[in-house]
C-alpha cells in the first residue's frame, strides 16, 4: 500500500542541511497496524506528516497505492483525503463551532455524499460509538477521551483505508486511553483499516503487529509484535 | 454544506460578538457616509438628466479679456437659427431682477425668481404647466405661478380658468392674468417660481442688450468644435454689421463660446468651479472612508484568524479544496457587510435631514431616482471583495501541516502591511483633525475681526420705489425717523451683503483706474457704523453733496495713491466729484474678496435706482419699531406700502460665512468618523499583538516586570506608528490648509497649535486604546499563558 524509498527531509539554513529523516525506506501493507516510535525530535512526526502528504520530502519517491505521490497534483491529493486517509490528532482538532454529528457530517460533506446516507452512517457510527445522546453537544462539552472518540468517528465515517494517527491518546489519561488503543485494534482486526500511529508509550504500540523505531531521522529498527 | 458553512459562521460571530459589533458597526457608519456622499454625488451630476436632449442642448456664452458670460445679446440667437442646420431650436430666456408682489383679493405672494422664456425654450427644457404647454399667440404673455403660490392665492380654485392679480403694489394698480399653476423641476438647472412663457423676447433690442440666455439644441453627433467655431465668426460678423464696432467693442477681444448644459450645474465656463472642486473632494472623502473602513475589517478578519486555523487545517485534510474555504470565508465576509449595509441605511436615514439641511438639498433614500437600487449591490460585492479577499486568501491558504501541530501562532509577515495601514488611517485622521482646527481659527477670526462696519440692529426694508434722489426719499426718512428707537435711516443701491457693486472708469489726476462706486443717501455711514478715516459724511447741510460730493474708501485712496484725497477732484460718469472724505475699508463681500476700491456718491447718473433701505434700530425697542413700522408702512411708503417685508442685515451678511460653516460641518464629521475608525482599527490591532505577545509578556513578568514596564513595552511600537502618521500628515495639512487659506483675502498665519494638538489627541487616544487592550494580558496569571497547549 506504501512504499517509501529512500526518502530523506532536510533544511537548509546559511548552507549546512540539518537533516530531520534521512534514507527512510520501507513498506507498509493493507491491513497492518504500525507504530513508530522514537524519542523527541527523531523525526516521527514529520514521517508520519509525509505520508499523509501534509509535508514534501526534500528527496526520495513515495508510493501511495502505487501512485507516485511526489508527482500528484494537488487535486489528487485532495481526492485521497477524501476517499482513502483519515486523520486523528493528539489535540483531536474538533472544530468547536460545530457539535458531534456536523464534525462528523463535515467529511462526508466534501465527499458530496446524499444526505440520505449521511444521516444513516452518521447515525451508525454514533451508535457504534455509544455517543447518540450526546450527538448535540459541542465539543467543549466532552471529556478529552470523548472528544479523541469523536475524532476517530470522523475519521472513520469517509470509510478510509489508512488512518493516520500522531499520538493519538497523547492528551488522554490511562483508563481512556486504553479504550482509545482498544477500538483501534478492533478497527483494525475487524475492518482490516490500515492503522499508522506515532507513539511514545511502549505499551501503546504493543497494541500493533510492527513498530518502527526512528533516531535521528534514521529507522534503527523494524520489528514484528507477535 | 452551505447551511453548515452558515450555522459555523453564525456560531463564529456570535462567539466573538463584541469584535463583530465593532467590525460591523465600523462599516455601517463608514458607509452610511459614503451612501449619503454618493446619493449626493448622483443628484448635483445629473440636473436637468431627465431632459431626452440632455446631451445636445447648449447655451451660448461670451468670452471677454477679463471675464465669461453666458448674458447674450437677444438678437444672436436668431441669427444662429438663421445660419446653421445643424441648429434644431434656439429658445432664449430671461430672468427678472425683482421680487414681485403677485396679489388677489385674499392674499399675496412674492415671486423671488420670475423667469421670462420663449416658447421654444420651454419645449426645450420641458417646462411644462398643469394642463400642458400653450404656444402664446402673437405677443401674449403666458404667465404661470409655481403650485404653492397658486394655492396661496386661491385656496378654492376648482377649475382651469386663468385668474385676474394685481402685480407689484395694490396701489399701482397693475393687473396681469394668470394662466395656471406650474411645478417647477427642483432638480434642473432652470430655476423659478413664476415663469412667463412668449413666442419671442427681446424683439426690439439689439446687440447693445445683452441681458438674455441663448440655449441651443443641436442634432444629435454635431461636431460642436467646429459649429462653436462657426457660431464665434457669425458672432463677430454680426457685431460688425450692426454697428458695433464703432460704438467702441473691439470684435476680436469677445468670443462666444458653447457650453453644455451638462457642465451648467457644477463647472459652467461663465463661473466658478468651486461646486465642482467641492463635490470631488467630497467623493474622494467618502470614498477614503470607506477603504478605510475596509481596511480596518481586513485587520480585524484577520487578527481572529488564529482562531480560524485550526478549522481550515482540518478541513484541508478532511477533502476541502482552497477555493471552497476562500468562498466560504467571503460568504462569511458578504453577510457582515450585508448587516453592515442595512444598517448604514438606517443610519444614513437617521442623518438624512441634518446632512439636508447643512447641503441645502432634498435627498430622500427611497427616491428610486437616486440610483441607490443599483449603485448598493455594487457597493457591496465591491466592499466585501476589498475587505474580504485578502483575510480568505490569508485564512484559506494555512497549512494544516503547520496550523495543527498545536502551539500554532500566525506569521508576522503580513505586519508592514497592517503597520503600514494604520499610519495611512491615522495619517488621514490627523489631516482631519487638523484641518478642523485650522478652520475653525479661520472662522473665529472671521467672527471676531473688525469688519469695517455694524450690521447689528440694522433692518433691511424691501422696496421696488425708486429713491434715487435725496429729496425723494427725505419725507420717508422723516416718518421713519419719528418713530421711538430709530437711530438712523438711508437708502442705498446695494446693501453690504456680498452682492456685487456697479464698476467705471474714474480719473484723478490724469490717472484713469476702474472703480465699483456704490450710491447712497445721507447717513449711510451713520446707519452702518461706518468710521471715517479723514474728512465728513454726507450732510444735508452741504448743498453740494447731493451734486457732486464723493467718499472714497481707503483701497481706492491706495489705487491712485493720492496724498491729502481731501478737496481732490475726482472725474467720472461725466461729472466732476469733489472727495469730502474718506473712510475705512469696509468687508462688505466677506473675508474672501479684497475689498474693492470703491467710491460712495449720492448722486450718479451711471448706478442702479436706490431702492434698499435700511434702519439703524435701538437695540432694546427692536420688536417695537418692528410693530409700529408694519403698521404704517402703507402709509411711510405709499407707493409700495402694501406689504412690510424684512430682513435682519446682520443675518444676510452672516450668509456670507454660510459655506464655511458648511465646510466646517463636514469637516467636523470626516474628522471624528475618521478617528472613530481609525481607533476601532487600532482596537482591534493591538488586541491581535497582545494576544500575539502573551506569551512573551508572562515571560517578562516572570522575570520580574511591573505592568507599568509592559503597558510601556506594548505601547511604544503603536507610539512610533502614530508619531510617524503625525510626521507624514503635518507638511500635508499645512499644504491643503494653505492652500484653502490662500482663497481668502484675509486670512490668519497658520497657527502651530492645531498641529500639536492633533499629535496629542491621537498620541492620548492611541495610549488609551491599547492600554485598555493590553491590561488583559498583563492582568492574566502567566502561569496559563506558559501551559503547554
Amino acid at each position: 500500500m506504501i512504499e517509501l524509498k529512500n526518502i530523506e527531509k532536510y533544511y537548509a539554513n546559511k548552507g549546512v542541511k540539518s537533516y530531520i529523516l534521512r534514507h527512510v525506506t520501507t513498506s507498509i501493507k493493507q491491513g497492518e497496524f504500525v507504530s513508530i516510535m522514537g524519542p523527541s525530535g527523531a523525526g516521527k512526526s514529520t514521517l508520519l506528516n509525509i505520508l499523509g502528504m501534509l509535508e514534501e520530502p526534500t528527496y526520495g519517491e513515495y508510493h501511495f497505492m502505487g501512485e507516485d505521490v511526489t508527482a500528484m497534483k494537488e487535486r489528487q491529493r485532495i481526492e485521497l483525503y477524501r476517499n482513502h486517509i483519515g486523520f486523528v490528532f493528539q489535540a483531536y482538532h474538533l472544530i468547536d463551532e460545530m457539535t458531534v454529528a456536523e464534525n462528523i457530517e463535515a467529511p462526508l460533506l466534501y465527499k458530496k455524499i446524499p444526505g440520505a446516507e449521511r444521516k444513516s452512517r452518521i447515525a451508525d457510527i454514533l451508535d457504534r460509538f455509544n455517543m447518540v445522546a450526546k450527538k448535540d453537544l459541542f465539543p467543549n462539552q466532552l471529556s478529552g477521551g470523548q472528544q479523541q472518540l469523536v475524532g476517530i468517528a470522523r475519521a472513520l465515517v469517509a470509510q478510509p483505508s489508512i488512518i493516520l494517527a500522531d499520538e493519538p491518546t497523547g492528551n488522554l489519561q490511562s483508563a481512556q486511553a486504553e479504550q482509545i488503543m482498544d477500538l483501534f485494534k478492533k478497527l483494525n482486526q475487524e475492518e482490516n483499516i490500515t492503522i499508522l500511529q506515532v507513539t511514545h508509550s511502549e505499551k501503546n504500540a504493543q497494541y500493533g503487529n510492527r513498530i518502527l523505531t526512528i533516531e535521528d531521522g534514521v529507522i534503527k529498527e523494524d520489528v514484528t509484535v507477535k | 454544506m452551505f447551511k453548515l458553512n452558515l450555522k459555523i459562521a453564525l456560531r463564529n460571530l456570535w462567539r466573538n460578538i463584541g469584535i463583530t459589533s465593532i467590525n460591523v458597526g465600523g462599516l455601517a457608519v463608514a458607509l452610511a457616509a459614503f451612501m449619503l456622499l454618493m446619493m449626493y454625488f448622483t443628484y448635483e451630476t445629473s440636473f436637468d438628466k431627465k431632459n431626452p436632449n440632455f446631451d445636445n442642448i447648449y447655451i451660448v456664452g461670451r468670452t471677454f479679456p477679463d471675464f465669461k458670460t453666458n448674458y447674450t445679446p437677444p438678437p444672436f440667437g436668431k441669427a444662429i437659427k438663421e445660419n446653421f442646420s445643424e441648429v434644431v431650436a434656439v429658445g432664449k430666456m430671461k430672468k427678472g431682477g425683482f421680487e414681485l408682489a403677485v396679489s388677489s383679493h385674499t392674499s399675496t405672494v412674492f415671486t423671488k425668481q420670475q423667469l421670462f422664456v420663449e416658447y421654444e425654450a420651454a419645449k426645450m427644457f420641458n417646462i411644462i404647466p398643469e394642463g400642458g404647454l400653450k404656444k402664446p399667440n402673437g405677443n401674449e404673455f403666458l404667465y404661470y405661478l409655481s403650485k404653492p403660490y397658486m394655492q396661496t392665492l386661491f385656496p378654492n380654485k376648482k377649475d382651469t380658468k386663468p385668474e385676474m392679480v394685481s402685480i407689484g403694489s395694490r396701489s399701482a394698480e397693475q393687473f396681469g392674468e394668470v394662466r395656471g399653476s406650474i411645478v417647477p423641476d427642483s432638480h434642473s438647472n432652470i430655476s423659478f417660481d413664476a415663469v412667463s412663457i412668449v413666442n419671442e423676447i427681446g424683439t426690439g433690442e439689439s446687440y447693445g442688450h445683452p441681458n438674455y440666455f441663448t440655449y441651443i439644441q443641436v442634432k444629435p453627433g454635431t461636431d460642436i468644435a467646429s459649429l462653436e467655431l462657426k457660431i464665434n465668426n457669425l458672432y463677430h460678423s454680426e457685431l460688425t454689421k450692426n454697428g458695433m464696432v464703432d460704438e467702441g467693442e473691439d470684435v476680436t477681444e469677445t468670443n462666444a463660446f458653447l457650453d453644455p448644459l451638462k457642465n451648467q450645474h457644477l463647472k459652467p465656463k461663465a463661473g466658478s468651479d468651486a461646486n465642482y472642486k467641492v463635490l470631488i473632494a467630497l467623493s474622494v472623502l467618502g470614498f477614503l472612508i470607506l477603504v478605510i473602513a475596509c481596511i480596518n475589517f481586513t485587520n480585524l478578519s484577520i487578527a481572529q484568524a488564529a482562531k480560524r486555523a485550526k478549522e481550515v487545517g482540518v478541513k484541508k485534510v478532511m477533502g476541502a479544496y482552497r477555493f471552497q474555504l476562500t468562498i466560504q470565508f467571503l460568504i462569511e465576509i458578504l453577510m457582515q457587510c450585508l448587516v453592515a449595509t442595512v444598517l448604514g441605511l438606517i443610519i444614513a436615514e437617521i442623518v438624512l435631514p441634518k446632512f439636508n439641511s447643512l447641503f441645502l438639498v432634498h435627498l430622500s433614500i427611497w427616491n428610486k431616482e437616486n440610483g441607490l437600487i443599483w449603485q448598493l449591490p455594487v457597493i457591496l460585492l465591491f466592499i466585501t471583495l476589498i475587505a474580504g479577499i485578502y483575510p480568505a486568501m490569508v485564512l484559506s491558504g494555512f497549512k494544516p501541516a503547520a496550523v495543527l501541530k498545536g502551539n500554532f501562532q500566525t506569521s508576522r509577515q503580513s505586519y508592514w502591511l497592517r503597520n503600514s495601514l494604520l499610519v495611512v488611517q491615522f495619517s488621514i485622521a490627523v489631516i482631519f483633525i487638523t484641518g478642523l482646527l485650522i478652520i475653525n481659527s479661520q472662522l473665529k477670526y472671521m467672527r471676531t475681526q473688525d469688519v469695517g462696519f455694524n450690521p447689528e440692529q440694522v433692518v433691511y426694508v424691501k422696496n421696488l420705489v425708486y429713491y434715487t434722489k435725496p429729496e425723494v426719499f427725505a419725507p420717508v426718512r422723516e416718518k421713519i425717523m419719528k418713530i421711538p428707537g430709530v437711530k438712523a435711516v438711508t437708502v442705498a443701491n446695494a446693501i453690504p451683503d456680498g452682492s456685487g457693486m456697479g464698476g467705471n472708469g474714474y480719473t484723478v489726476e490724469g490717472k484713469q483706474h476702474s472703480l465699483s462706486f456704490l450710491d447712497v443717501d445721507y447717513d449711510y455711514f451713520e446707519t452702518l457704523n461706518i468710521k471715517l478715516k479723514e474728512g465728513r459724511a454726507f450732510s444735508t447741510s452741504f448743498q453740494a453733496d447731493a451734486v457732486n460730493s464723493a467718499i472714497l474708501n481707503e483701497a481706492a485712496v491706495a489705487k491712485y495713491g493720492i496724498q491729502n484725497p481731501i478737496g481732490k477732484t475726482i472725474r467720472g460718469c461725466n461729472i466732476d466729484y469733489t472727495i469730502v472724505g474718506v473712510i475705512n475699508d469696509l468687508k462688505a463681500e466677506g473675508f474672501e474678496k479684497a475689498v474693492e476700491p470703491t467710491i460712495y456718491a449720492i448722486n450718479n447718473p451711471c448706478g442702479n435706482p436706490k431702492t434698499e433701505i435700511m434702519v439703524k434700530v435701538d437695540e432694546q425697542r427692536m420688536a417695537e419699531v418692528l410693530a409700529i413700522l408694519k403698521s404704517q408702512w402703507s402709509d411711510i411708503n405709499k407707493r409700495d406700502g402694501d406689504n412690510f417685508r424684512y430682513h435682519f442685515l446682520d443675518e444676510l451678511y452672516g450668509k456670507l460665512f454660510a459655506k464655511q460653516e458648511q465646510l466646517q460641518s463636514v469637516f467636523f464629521a470626516a474628522a471624528l468618523l475618521t478617528i472613530f475608525i481609525a481607533i476601532l482599527g487600532l482596537f482591534a490591532f493591538a488586541k491581535y499583538i497582545t494576544n500575539g505577545r502573551i506569551k512573551e509578556i508572562a515571560v517578562r513578568k516572570i522575570l520580574g516586570a511591573n505592568d507599568l514596564q509592559i503597558f510601556k513595552l506594548i505601547n511604544t511600537s503603536f507610539f512610533v506608528m502614530v508619531m510617524i502618521a503625525n510626521l507624514i500628515s503635518w507638511p500635508l495639512a499645512y499644504i491643503l490648509t494653505k492652500k484653502w487659506l490662500e482663497t481668502f483675502a484675509y486670512r490668519i498665519e497658520i497657527p502651530i497649535l492645531p498641529f500639536v494638538l492633533s499629535a496629542l489627541i491621537t498620541i492620548m487616544l492611541t495610549i488609551i486604546t491599547v492600554t485598555i487592550q493590553a491590561n488583559r494580558a498583563v492582568r492574566a496569571n502567566p502561569v496559563d499563558a506558559l501551559k503547554y497547549e
